[in-house]
């Protein structure tokens, strides 16, 4: 452990760790934008600035180390005007458009701008250098005019989901982010992840699918473990008049953290979907207690008359019945099959899309309740 | 679900060959790209696209490269003819008539030039002695005048600038054999001692050889003054092999030219301080990274190693020595913020020409983070002086307490112009009346750029301090060397102008005060030099001086503040009242 001072006051710190992560162990506020705990620190915004003493320069605190006997003071007069007018810079070439803006209350540049009442400069806001809404991907909606470079949807690209998408063209003050050499998203190799999204602090990269449906204040958090796969990524559900709008990363979560996939992360429109069965169907002749063998001449005459099988009048059409009757027609065949031709006639297949204790379940249904071994599962494809 | 938008297609056969023949790796990128460029007239997003498969890189990095150095180009074009917007070349302009934008400036050539050429305005393209200068194609030309479009294009190239007579006081040591030997001729450099410091220095110790430059207080010709013999001792002291040598050979501070006139008078020289510095530091291998612009030089610079090599003084086994060393040489492609010593790396490792964090330090984690020297060519060529004629005789070169010579540029309102080789201590006034042949007829002094873009802008008060590294406190600064002389028919405000618009354009973007603060700063200076000064100008042009310099990223933003404070500090005034 070494020995620094923050603001005055006696700190042990862990030597290599940076000034911003010793002052946040200490509950020292420094604000930030470019940093985010989950990417590699570049000290692109300054926003961290803190004066260090003996420094010719003020010292960005998410990349500066902290040293034996170093003095760091966070908040002096200098440094809060720097970082004032830094913002200042960036909200000159920001459109102010908070008013209709989706992620107003969800954007850490705005946040700042209220801690430090920076406001846009007279001379700012010269109109719109880019297309809004520029990029034709389906679920990432692109606004570059509110992109302030902090470049972290760069290192989320290239750090977490590694495609790499994200980079810099350009130099100076024409600098902006693109996608491969300046094309759309997907023709750059992108997969939809909304990870850049996730990790955008403003709202040059946001949602599409729910742009303009809420505010942040406006939704519910309700977080859960998503139903498409086994490896458990957990995420807040955006529920706003109780309908699920959106998902959201949550940054707590034990096992993917702020990473999602398209699926999990836009994947939820199934949920109030029309087509969605909320209850179980069967073929109409099952529930009038037919057996197919009785019914099987109808399918040729359907076949010569071009009528649909599932048509409302055909015994083949599916019928909206009760779970109770349903599983009855189930546990009914089942048993009969298992009598006629054994059970190891019989297979059972489960889906990923199950709970644990469900796909358990299964197993013992197979294996104890039925007696056979064909059991498996489609995560093995 | 499959990505329909990635339709799989074979990467062109030419583009392939291209990568291939350069080796396939990432640090070619910048040579696979201009190669694609000269190929195809043009870049296109395909081309990078099928550029980066090729090197196996994700597209967004070579597109970043692409649109980064402005030698690259999306837009068709046959023959370039680049028209230089320094400083230098400006007042040159300016003298002769009322100023002219770089965009006027630019569509005057073209219309005289007509459409075989694509005119586009450059930065400084380090021609300061030969300007108004343009770079036709890989071509140096000056003095060129637009009135001169049709000569251009018929092959005329101006006159180039006679080095060979020294100006009176001067101490000539690295410009010694200037003009009086074939540059691309090793025996003639043979024959008059050079190399004799690479003999000398392997006949001792690497440590011998760092205790010499050590001893000689040697310190870095780049402008900030880092004493050589502690870099190197650095290096050494690193355990970690390979150690490579970098040459910083991107001339591109408007003003600074000494680089150029070094390597074109006498590449050997360079060659030679190279390969002791590659001895001292036990590095295998070193890389001159040269401007785009300085194709010239470039190829001068090849020819040296290959002659260098053929008789034993690079390569396997030096001289017997068992020192085996190689030097390569690496074009830029017209990007100001590479000659900064981690973007310089950064662009050799092909990437974008963007600053690296320190520490660590390049003599820590320099190339492909292996403990690496980099040094200016001016450097490098004072080394092989010390080491043949020793330390103390480098250090009876100078009176003053910085010892050695120095190369000095004074430009400008002078009655002769150009380059120079004298010790250090030198007053402006000296280097005004004894160097400069005093102020033209009719000119009184007003101030004078010191260092170069980078500099400070200094009144009459400082024209008797002596000038060194140090100095910039009191007001006049060394940097690599360079004085503009400006007369009372120059602005303040208007020199100021285009000093914010050469950092603006080659701001590299990567911090947001010095991406916006020098945009900010352009367009108030924009809108004085046009006499519509606001109310509250200077006082932000303060405040942006003042953040920048604290807060940027990297030293090209931190000082863009020296002159902006220095001009606003002896001129209020003027700046006040437009």
């Amino acid at each position: 452990m070494i020995n620094i001072k923050i603001n005055g006051q006696p700190i042990q710190a862990e030597p290599g760790k940076t000034i911003l992560q010793v002052a946040k162990e200490h509950d020292v506020h420094i604000p930030s934008l470019c940093y985010h705990k989950d990417l590699n620190p570049t000290g692109n915004c300054r926003m961290c600035v803190v004066d260090v003493k003996g420094g010719r320069t003020l010292q960005a605190a998410c990349v500066t180390p902290v040293w034996e006997g170093m003095e760091i003071e966070t908040n002096t007069e200098k440094v809060m005007q720097d970082r004032k007018l830094t913002l200042e810079l960036m909200l000159a070439n920001h459109p102010q458009d908070c008013l209709t803006c989706d992620v107003a209350g969800d954007c850490e540049l705005q946040d700042l701008a209220y801690e430090y009442k920076a406001e846009v400069p007279a001379w700012g806001a010269k109109g719109t250098r880019y297309a809004v809404d520029s990029d034709p991907n389906p679920f990432i909606r692109v606004d570059m005019n509110k992109c302030i470079l902090c470049r972290r949807c760069e290192s989320a690209c290239a750090e977490i989901q590694v495609r790499d998408v994200w980079g810099v063209s350009s130099r100076g003050f024409d600098s902006v982010m693109v996608a491969g050499a300046g094309v759309p998203m997907l023709e750059a190799r992108c997969e939809s992840c909304g990870q850049c999204v996730a990790y955008c602090p403003t709202g040059a990269l946001s949602n599409k699918m729910n742009y303009g449906v809420a505010r942040a204040h406006q939704v519910r958090k309700v977080t859960t473990t998503c139903s498409y796969c086994g490896v458990g990524c957990q995420f807040d559900l955006q529920v706003k008049d109780n309908k699920v709008i959106g998902v959201h990363s949550n940054p707590n979560a034990p096992v993917n953290g702020m990473a999602l996939c398209v699926k999990g992360r836009y994947g939820y429109d199934y949920i109030h979907h029309p087509d969605r069965l909320v209850k179980p169907k069967v073929r109409r002749y099952l529930l009038e207690g037919k057996q197919k063998s009785d019914i099987r001449e109808t399918i040729f005459d359907t076949r010569k008359s071009n009528i649909e099988l599932s048509n409302v009048g055909s015994p083949w059409a599916w019928v909206e019945t009760e779970w109770d009757k349903a599983l009855d027609i189930v546990a009914k065949k089942v048993a009969e099959t298992r009598a006629k031709f054994g059970a190891d006639s019989m297979g059972f297949l489960t889906s990923a899309k199950c709970l644990n204790e469900e796909n358990y379940l299964m197993n013992k249904l197979a294996r104890q309740v039925i007696g056979t071994n064909n059991i498996d599962h489609c995560a093995r494809l | 679900m499959t990505n329909k938008h990635i339709v799989h297609k074979p990467i062109p056969p030419e583009i392939q060959e291209c990568a291939d023949k350069h080796g396939g790796s990432r640090e070619t990128a910048l040579e696979v790209l201009k190669e694609i460029q000269t190929l195809h007239s043009a870049l296109t997003a395909d081309s990078v696209t099928d550029a980066a498969r090729a090197l196996k890189l994700p597209p967004h990095h070579l597109y970043g490269m692409a649109t980064f150095y402005s030698m690259l180009s999306f837009e068709e074009r046959k023959k370039v003819l680049r028209v230089c917007d320094g400083p230098v070349c400006w007042l040159k302009r300016a003298s002769g008539q009322s100023s002219v934008t770089s965009d006027q400036l630019v569509s005057e050539w073209q219309n005289k030039i007509g459409n075989d050429f694509s005119v586009e305005r450059t930065s400084c393209l380090g021609l300061c002695d030969r300007a108004p200068a343009v770079l036709v194609d890989d071509e140096q030309a000056g003095p060129v005048d637009v009135r001169d479009a049709k000569k251009v294009c018929e092959g005329w190239r101006g006159v180039p600038t006679d080095y060979s007579k020294p100006r009176k006081g001067e101490a000539r040591v690295m410009m010694s054999l200037a003009g009086k030997i074939d540059p691309d001729s090793i025996e003639d450099a043979l024959a008059n001692g050079v190399y004799e410091g690479l003999k000398n220095a392997i006949r001792k110790t690497p440590d011998e050889v760092i205790s010499e430059v050590e001893v000689s207080g040697l310190q870095g010709r780049g402008g900030a003054g880092f004493p050589v013999g502690r870099k190197w001792r650095f290096v050494a002291s690193e355990k970690r092999t390979p150690r490579y040598i970098i040459c910083n050979a991107d001339e591109s501070e408007p003003l600074i030219f000494k680089d150029r006139v070094l390597m074109d008078t006498n590449p050997h020289q360079l060659i030679e301080g190279i390969t002791i510095a590659g001895y001292a530091c036990g590095a295998s291998e070193a890389w001159i990274y040269i401007r785009g612009e300085y194709e010239y030089q470039a190829r001068r610079l090849e020819n040296a190693t290959e002659q260098a090599k053929s008789k034993n003084l690079l390569g396997e086994n030096v001289l017997g020595s068992g020192f085996s060393f190689n030097i390569h040489v690496h074009r830029g492609a017209g990007a100001y913020i590479c000659g900064e010593e981690t973007a310089l790396i950064e662009s050799l490792e092909g990437k974008r020409g963007e600053p690296r964090l320190r520490p660590p330090y390049p003599p820590q984690f320099g190339f492909r983070g292996q403990p690496t020297a980099v040094n200016n060519v001016e450097t490098f060529c004072a080394v092989p002086h010390i080491l043949k004629n020793g330390a103390e005789w480098w250090k009876s070169l100078s009176n003053y307490t910085t010892p050695g010579t120095k190369m000095y540029m004074v430009l400008g309102h002078v009655k002769k112009p150009g380059l120079f080789e004298a010790p250090f201590g030198l007053t402006l006034r000296q280097v005004i009346e004894e160097f400069g042949g005093g102020m033209v007829k009719g000119s009184k002094f007003k101030f004078a750029l010191c260092g170069g873009a980078a500099g400070t802008i200094s009144g009459k008060s400082i024209l008797d301090v002596p000038i060194d590294y140090s100095s910039a406190q009191k007001g006049v600064s060394l940097g690599a060397g360079a004085f503009l002389i400006c007369d009372q028919s120059v602005s303040a405000v208007a020199m100021l102008r285009e000093l914010l618009h050469f950092f603006a354009a080659e701001s590299c973007g990567k911090c947001t005060p010095c991406r916006v603060g020098t945009w900010r700063a352009l367009e108030i200076l924009d809108r004085m030099t046009a006499g519509k000064g606001q109310k509250g100008d200077v006082d932000e042009l303060k405040t942006l001086a003042d953040l920048m310099q604290v807060s940027s990223f990297c030293g090209l933003g931190q000082s863009v503040a020296i002159p902006m404070k220095s001009a606003l500090a002896l001129f209020g005034e003027e700046f006040e009242q437009k």
